[in-house]
């Protein structure tokens, strides 16, 4: 074989490992795309709107918020992004052009993520179809406006990534890790009147959801949590969206689960629920009542 | 004395606008307790079946009867939603009424899903029964998406 002959099966023998390497990035970043919760928020299933293309209609107590697109568009969504923009995005809730991000998007949860992985998720975000969909102003109240979301920052956001817990084993930390980024908290604890988590309840369930419902207690409390969920029926639970009783979840939770958590393998799904049960049991006294008064009324019967 | 006779009168009025009222509330708590009752029941035979098929208890004899009774449960799921059982304790959503023709064809997805598992049970094969009883968990999930409020 000439050098020449060399050179060019060299070439082509590192093309195709690097080929294979950024396929193996662009399948490990779509799977977190999945894990992180990106899917539901950042698509408009109510309008039929396309893939990652935003539009969603988001109220909250600040507002409506309209989701932006970020297919690779390169004018409307984040086909000029680089991996450290979407680095900073995530982990700093700071947009490209310094701009601090509304907390509606979570990137106090996302703040957790790996910069390895934010990597990832960039590289297949570069990958999904460009859409021209337009991104839609937020409809926030006079004083909200994004200079103010430093003052919040600095006095409520804790960024950081991820650290495993040294004295816990890995399926353990890859939970804790998986629950984090799927922002459960951002739902399932309640907050403060400045709309701050209050983590001595973590995970602990509110009565008035963002739609006026009431969100569990996922905590392993037997009474008012998931403490009779084994951790099979968790992470099924995630995969399918029976509950033990055989109902289904719908609404909000049922969108995670379809566009997120259903996408996860087994491994991983069982070392969230690994997590979670794993989690100090907290009473939520709102669910005490509620299944109290049920308890008194069936008894008159 | 005329007094007296007019406010009967007047009671008499009142209690015949507001008896309609009253007899129609009535009727549609019972409507939505009615549904509750039958959800529950598919919710009960669904944990049943999803056990045994997926191999968590043995009783696999039991097996037809849970998936017989959710498909005659579910015959007709819009008809445990007719007009005006849309107040009171229900978590269903607008879009019930408002869509009625999505709704319908979900419903119909649902029980044609479990009419495939039962063929699947009565085929007596372990891996078709696993993946039309998987179809039936997403029929539920997808209604339920669209179609019901959380708690």
């Amino acid at each position: 074989m000439s050098r020449w002959h060399l050179a060019i099966v060299l070439c082509l023998f590192s093309f195709t490992a690097f080929a294979g390497e950024q396929e193996q990035l662009i399948l490990k970043g779509e799977y977190l795309v999945r894990a992180a919760g990106c899917v539901s928020c950042h698509t408009d299933h109510d309008n039929k709107g396309a893939y990652l293309a935003g539009g969603r209609e988001l109220k909250t107590a600040f507002g409506t918020f309209y989701t932006p697109n970020i297919t690779s568009d390169p004018v409307n969504g984040i086909g000029n992004w680089s991996d450290q923009d979407l680095v900073q995005a995530l982990q700093q809730g700071t947009a490209p052009d310094g701009s601090h991000y509304y907390p509606v998007f979570p990137y106090t949860s996302y703040t957790k993520l790996r910069q390895e992985d934010i990597r990832a998720m960039a590289t297949y975000l570069r990958t999904v179809k460009p859409v021209a969909t337009k991104n839609r102003a937020h409809e926030t109240p006079w004083y909200l406006f994004r200079w103010i979301m430093a003052v919040w920052k600095w006095l409520f956001f804790e960024q950081g990534e991820f650290i495993p817990d040294p004295k816990q084993d890995k399926s353990y930390n890859r939970g804790a890790y998986l629950v984090a980024i799927g922002h459960c908290t951002e739902c399932h604890t309640p907050r403060d009147a400045k709309g701050v988590l209050d983590n001595e309840r973590y995970l602990a369930g509110i009565k008035d959801g963002p739609h006026g419902e009431a969100i569990p207690n996922i905590t392993p409390d037997k009474k008012t949590g998931i403490g009779r969920w084994s951790q099979d029926d968790i992470s099924y639970y995630l995969k399918t969206g029976e509950r033990p009783d055989g109902d289904f979840s719908g609404s909000l939770m049922a969108e995670v689960i379809d566009d997120g958590s259903r996408y996860l393998i087994d491994d991983d799904l069982g070392s969230m629920a690994l997590y979670l049960r794993s989690l100090q049991p907290v009473v939520n006294p709102d669910f005490v009542k509620k299944k109290e008064k049920k308890k008194a009324a069936e008894d008159e019967w | 004395m005329t007094i007296k006779i007019k406010h009967l009168f007047m009671i008499g009025i009142t209690g015949l606008i507001a008896m309609p009222v009253v007899s129609t509330s009535a009727e549609s708590e019972d409507l939505i307790k009615y549904r509750r009752g039958v959800m529950k029941a598919i919710g009960g035979h669904m944990s049943a079946t999803s056990l045994i098929v997926r191999g968590k208890v043995p009783h696999k004899g039991q097996l037809k009867q849970h998936v017989n009774a959710m498909k005659m449960l579910t015959n007709d799921i819009p008809a445990l939603f007719p007009e005006g059982s849309d107040f009171g304790e229900t978590r269903a959503k607008e879009a019930v009424w408002e869509k009625p023709e999505d709704f319908g064809k979900a419903a119909n997805k649902s029980n044609d899903s479990i009419t495939n598992l039962l063929k699947a049970v009565e085929g007596g094969n372990d891996s078709e029964m696993l993946a039309t009883f998987k179809k039936v968990g997403e029929g539920c999930k997808g209604c339920h998406k669209d179609f019901r409020e959380k708690e």
